[in-house]
């Protein structure tokens, strides 16, 4: 018989002053099975889960219902309550009679009779809830970081300095993403691969870390702790463990006009390269496409060269299967290039560049050895005009948010300009000036104020080319929309920072929620930003959405501890509020069909399929059967089943009926 | 229809299947289902416009299970059916003969499961000015004649399931209605009882239904079923935008896709 224990909570005046809590309880106490039921000012104070320990005691409670407030704010505080007076905390439910009874109506006699409805409710519930006990799922202690930008080597860092195993994969020949193509740094001015190609080396020689450059995800299977990774590692065409990297091959390889996507196409390299460097691993990878012998059958000058014998011209690409137990995502980002801005002429004048060109352009290690010069006839420019939000915060071009690194790195590259070239001068067309950051303000402050840029607020409506000059035309909205004219021998668009390619695959993969520009989606954006709504799997740096240097190494870190703590138990513990798909007695052994609708609507890839066999192994039946590991809860499942063979634990198909009949019986 | 007839004898005569499912002479006129396990009764195989009970319906039935191998002869609803109940993992569609009959009864063969959806996708469904008709006057009614209109045809209506037992997708074991924990829909053939049931017969239904009309003739009470499964069909296609071909082998109400019409979802 059930026995069941009603208290209501005040909640100082959130409640008492609109329902009637006495009444409440003294009505509550006479429903069939409820054998006390009790008012209190605070339920959640310690005199009143007090009061909730002792009744379950002396009243032999089966269940118990607090009617309080919302059950995402004190749920787990009564059910751990309920649990340290020996009741099972899935005994407890929670009567929300705050948000949807007292704050929402008046004072008045149907407001108490609506919280003797929802408690009705809650009651007949509770008398069919059945205990349940927590899920454990084993952890793989193995990190797989994908994306080897600043983010991922930061994360996979931290994460290995931590004690854990971590698999890098990054699809580039090098690890080191954009960062290493910067040539220096916001706001401190220090050089981009100085600070960073040392941590590149701490990566490549670290016990716990195993790097797959050249590679990509292939597939992903399993749950959080317990995730399969397949692994394509393209094939390099060189055995990495002769090769030396002593780079005569690529001294020697005869193909050497293929654009260099390390400077931004601003140079050529050979069709087997190094991207630059410094890079790690520092060994060449054949380029198929463009490479002589893939294309014509002949050349091989590489392999007759390579003192070690490492070239493998019939290599394949190879699948690498590997567990995980976490998953941190860190895929960068990309700028919007030639295509996106007809109406600057970028693409159709050579000295209309992007950013990230400009980066190559002023980097020590670029195609003109960190001299600024122009693209077109290598002379010194002495205007050059800055264009921030070049696509960004622009509905027309269907770009609306802030690219946000953009304001910073223009103010950075009117100062290497001006550092450089001291009587030339920079111009910054701009639409605000978004500094917000460490020494931030101050940095765009020494751009205008002591190094000269002269900031125009407007915006650029078209440039053409007359006698050598780009003719930049524009407006000073800070001056009434005066036109301004600019003679510039070089022009650099800030452009927007997109998703990198690829993202909306790769979160189909991993099943993991993306925006409308691609970005991947965190759990929630203020108190969840580095998780995603797929358990154990983390976002860090720019694949999230557009951050500077310190904002992606941040995230990494956190990304990181997140790891390292899922990676501190040996076995996770999960809420047991999951699908299970129903036994009966032979024949049926289910009522179960075995449709599998409920596999196509399942969003965790949660539902698979069980044979049911007889004592000979033949297979009786197949039905489906949901992973606890998987299961998140949400019961779409449930809705689906036309058979009804499926329940939510601790909401079952009875549970709800139950709950739904006792307040439409009162109507 | 000679050909049909052939091909079934040979079937049954090498014993590659046990059973061939088709239609014969029945009383007053009709045509009905006929299991044939022996070649000498090949016959009394029959196919015309009498012939519109779906044979799909048998296939999923454990009693024809343990006959062993079918053949079926299928019309173009059967073929629906039997794509849409492997489609829906019922059975693996190798394991099934198929007896193809065109409108003319005659025989038309399949290699493979796309070349029968191919066959389906070149023979779209083709309503009758009657049953498009009332449709139409159905849905020109306002709320209240509507609401009036069902609840006079529902009131006929005896519970005795011979709609479920036509249709080929209705193939649960334990049909909702026959699930007392809770009691979901009321057995009662009174007023709720009968709305509860033709509704959720018709949710269930949405997206999966092949139009083959079967319930709509089993129905003793002349329900006019067929009408709300057009229905459906149309709004299936006009909210979700899918093609007949592609609901064949597919659940629109359980499948997320990127570049479906609809934004919200993204």
């Amino acid at each position: 018989m059930a026995r069941i224990g009603v208290f209501i909570c005040h909640c100082g005046e959130n409640i008492g002053e609109t329902v009637d809590c006495t009444k409440l309880a003294e009505v509550t106490s006479r429903f069939p099975g409820v054998v006390k039921s009790v008012d209190y000012k605070y339920m959640c104070s310690e005199p009143g889960q007090t009061l909730i320990k002792e009744a379950i005691k002396e009243n032999r409670l089966t269940g118990v219902v607090v009617a309080a407030c919302s059950p995402r704010m004190h749920e787990s505080t009564f059910r751990k309550t309920c649990s340290e007076a020996g009741l099972n905390p899935f005994l407890c439910e929670i009567a929300n009679l705050r948000e949807h009874c007292s704050w929402v109506h008046e004072k008045s006699e149907e407001a108490t009779n609506k919280a003797i409805d929802i408690v009705r409710a809650l009651v007949e519930k509770v008398k069919l809830n059945e205990p349940l006990y927590p899920i454990k799922v084993p952890v793989t202690k193995t990190a797989l970081v994908i994306g080897g930008g600043v983010a991922g080597i930061q994360a996979a860092l931290d994460i290995a300095n931590g004690g854990h195993k971590v698999i890098l994969v990054e699809k580039n020949p090098s690890i080191g993403g954009h960062m290493s193509q910067l040539s220096e740094t916001f706001p401190t001015l220090d050089c981009s691969q100085c600070i960073l190609t040392p941590r590149m080396v701490e990566l490549a020689q670290h016990p716990n870390i195993t790097l797959y450059s050249y590679a990509e995800l292939e597939s992903l299977d399993g749950f959080i702790g317990n995730f399969k990774v397949k692994i394509r590692k393209k094939a390099k065409s060189i055995d990495e463990n002769l090769c030396t990297g002593c780079g005569l091959c690529t001294t020697k390889c005869p193909v050497k006009k293929i654009p260099n996507e390390f400077d931004e196409n601003l140079s050529y390299r050979k069709a087997i390269y190094v991207p630059f460097p410094q890079a790690v691993p520092n060994k060449p990878v054949i380029d198929r496409e463009n490479c002589t012998y893939y294309l014509k059958g002949k050349c091989k000058i590489c392999e007759r060269f390579c003192p070690t014998q490492a070239i493998r011209f019939d290599q394949q690409d190879e699948i690498i299967e590997v567990e995980a137990g976490a998953i941190v995502l860190a895929t960068g980002f990309d700028i919007k290039r030639a295509d996106f801005f007809p109406e600057y002429g970028f693409g159709k004048y050579k000295d209309v560049i992007d950013g990230l060109q400009f980066e190559r352009i002023a980097s020590a290690s670029g195609p003109t050895l960190g001299e600024i010069r122009r693209l077109s006839d290598g002379k010194i420019p002495k205007k050059v005009v800055f264009i921030a939000c070049a696509g960004s915060r622009d509905p027309a071009k269907g770009i609306e948010y802030c690219s946000k690194i953009c304001c910073m790195y223009t103010a950075k590259h009117a100062i290497l300009y001006k550092h450089k070239i001291h009587d030339g001068q920079a111009y910054v067309f701009y639409m605000d000036i978004r500094a917000g950051g460490k020494n931030y303000d101050e940095f765009t402050r020494r751009a205008i104020e002591e190094e000269g840029a002269k900031y125009i607020r407007g915006r650029v409506s078209r440039i053409y080319e007359r006698d050598g000059k780009l003719i930049v035309v524009g407006a000073d909205t800070l001056m009434n929309a005066r036109p301004v004219v600019i003679e510039a021998d070089m022009v650099v668009l800030a452009t927007a920072g997109v998703a990198s390619p690829g993202s909306e695959e790769l979160a189909q993969k991993l099943h993991v929620a993306y925006d409308q520009y691609k970005f991947f989606t965190e759990a929630h954006p203020k108190l969840r930003p580095v998780e995603t709504n797929t358990a154990g799997i983390f976002l860090a740096g720019a694949c999230q959405s557009i951050k500077d240097i310190p904002e992606s190494v941040s995230q990494a870190s956190g990304a990181a501890a997140k790891v390292c703590g899922l990676f501190s138990q040996n076995e996770l513990t999960r809420d047991p509020l999951i699908a299970v798909v129903n036994r009966t007695a032979p024949p049926l052994y289910s009522t179960c069909v075995g449709c599998f609708l409920c596999q196509s609507v399942c969003p965790y890839q949660a539902i698979e399929k069980e044979e049911i066999k007889a004592k000979d192994g033949s297979v009786i039946k197949i039905i489906a059967k949901i992973n606890p590991g998987l299961c998140q809860g949400c019961g779409s499942c449930v809705a689906l089943c036309r058979t009804k063979s499926i329940d939510l634990l601790g909401y079952t198909n009875r549970q709800i009926y139950a709950e739904v009949d006792a307040i439409l019986n009162t109507l | 229809m000679d050909r049909v007839k052939q091909k079934a004898r040979d079937l049954l005569d090498s014993n590659k299947v046990q059973v061939v499912i088709g239609y014969e002479e029945g009383t007053d006129g009709t045509a009905r289902p006929v299991f044939i396990m022996d070649s000498k009764n090949i016959d009394k195989l029959i196919f015309n416009d009498r012939c519109y009970h779906n044979l799909a319906v048998y296939l999923t039935k454990v009693e024809v299970e343990k006959i062993g191998r079918v053949a079926v002869e299928a019309s173009l609803n059967t073929l629906k059916g039997i794509v849409k109940l492997a489609s829906e993992g019922q059975f693996v569609f190798e394991d099934i003969d198929i007896l193809g009959v065109n409108r003319n009864g005659e025989l038309y063969e399949f290699a493979s499961l796309d070349e029968v959806i191919d066959y389906i996708d070149q023979h779209p469904v083709e309503y009758s000015p009657e049953e498009i008709s009332l449709l139409r006057k159905i849905e020109s009614m306002t709320r209240e004649e509507r609401w009036e209109y069902w609840q006079e045809e529902f009131s006929r209506c005896i519970r005795c399931y011979a709609c479920r037992a036509a249709c080929p997708n209705c193939y649960c074991d334990a049909c909702i209605v026959d699930i007392n924990q809770p009691q979901w829909i009321s057995p009662t053939p009174d007023a709720l009882g009968n709305l509860e049931w033709h509704i959720i017969r018709a949710m269930h239904l949405a997206g999966r239904c092949v139009n083959c009309g079967a319930c709509a003739k089993a129905c003793p009470v002349d329900i006019p079923l067929n009408i709300l499964n057009l229905k459906l069909a149309e709004e299936i296609s006009k909210n979700f935008g899918i093609s007949e071909e592609f609901l064949l082998t597919n659940y629109p109400l359980a499948i997320y896709d990127p570049n479906d019409k609809e934004n919200f979802i993204k």
